[in-house]
């Protein structure tokens, strides 16, 4: 029963029926109003988006998974993990350092003996390329260049058969 | 529209009863002039709200630019009913629709750890995604509820029954 429909003095809330015929009416008064507005303006965008438009723009290079395998095999890049939740006795790409976004500037201070500017770097977390992003714009800001970040992140490089070990905490995994 | 909302009158209320009234009033206003705020710089740049959205990555691309070109619509109209008092109770429930989805957007991109500006206000350079943004949207849902739920919604161009 709606309260608004009830006549007499007791109030009995509101009438919820009628709540929701309004806001139709507002919903259905903007497409109007939005359909005006896209027909008559000169810079309207198409309904449909062309979606390479909207590719996110990272920072470095993507590398997918082959590739990746293929470059851990040759040895020359160091794996970076940028996963804010790992944890001693994880899984990680072995070899990996940790690099993460909320302490970035004591991580890298603690690697500083291991990681050079000049060293290739693959960046990877748990397949958030926006993350990873900032990582590589972090790093590039501290003159490092030679960067990639891994597409789909470590549940990728798992699932795609890459090479795993228990991440210890320490430097001389 | 309907007209089904109850108005104040000044005859017969209680000094209790014109507070209630001031502070729906007050609510409609501050709702609605957010909202209007909000939808000026989404409708003045809409290529630039799309990517905003694109950034949350909550919407397929084939209703990207829809939802672009309509949100600040509905954000205008639904600013310009609680502030005009027109559908009074229905625009309050759209803002407050309108806030819920806003809350559910950054919440899911909090959760995700997405680094990206909310759109709030501002197409470019706007606020950073973050618990602050939650919680001034759930002041933003909290003012919705007066409008929605009280008695009188006050003066608008619609007269009661």
């Amino acid at each position: 029963m709606s309260g608004m429909e009830t006549s007499g003095t007791r109030y009995l809330g509101p009438g919820w029926k009628a709540i929701l015929r309004q806001a139709l009416q507002l919903l259905a008064a903007s497409l109007l109003l939005g359909g005006a507005i896209w027909s008559l303006r000169t810079d309207r965008l198409p309904l449909t988006a062309d979606l390479e438009i909207y590719q996110l723009e990272l920072a470095a290079p993507v590398v997918n998974i082959p590739e990746a395998l293929e470059l851990y095999d040759q040895g020359n890049h160091l794996f970076i993990d940028t996963r804010a939740d790992l944890q001693t006795g994880q899984e990680a790409i072995p070899g990996t350092f940790v690099l993460r976004s909320a302490t970035f500037a004591d991580d890298l201070r603690a690697l500083f003996d291991y990681l050079g500017p000049e060293d290739p770097l693959i960046i990877y977390g748990d397949g958030n390329l926006t993350l990873d992003s900032n990582i590589v714009l972090k790093l590039q800001e501290r003159g490092y260049q030679n960067l990639l970040i891994l597409k789909g992140g470590f549940p990728a490089w798992a699932g795609g058969g890459g090479e795993t070990s228990t991440y210890r905490g320490d430097l001389d995994q | 529209m309907t007209p089904v909302e109850p108005q104040s009158t000044s005859a017969g209320q209680t000094p209790g009863n014109r507070t209630v009234n001031l502070l729906v009033l007050a609510c409609r206003l501050a709702v609605g002039g957010i909202l209007i705020y909000a939808s000026l710089d989404k409708l003045a740049q809409p290529a630039a709200f799309a990517e905003t959205i694109n950034h949350y990555r909550m919407l397929p691309g084939s209703l990207l630019h829809a939802m672009a070109q309509l949100l600040p619509v509905v954000e205008i109209v639904t600013g310009a009913a609680l502030i005009l008092g027109v559908n009074t109770r229905g625009a309050a429930l759209l803002a407050a629709g309108l806030t819920l989805l806003f809350m559910i957007a950054i919440t899911s991109a909090l959760v995700r750890n997405l680094d990206i500006s909310c759109g709030c206000f501002h197409t470019q350079g706007g606020h950073r995604v973050g618990l602050d943004l939650l919680w001034r949207d759930f002041v933003l849902l909290v003012l919705c509820l007066p409008p929605l739920l009280a008695k009188h919604v006050g003066p608008g161009l619609y007269r009661s029954r």
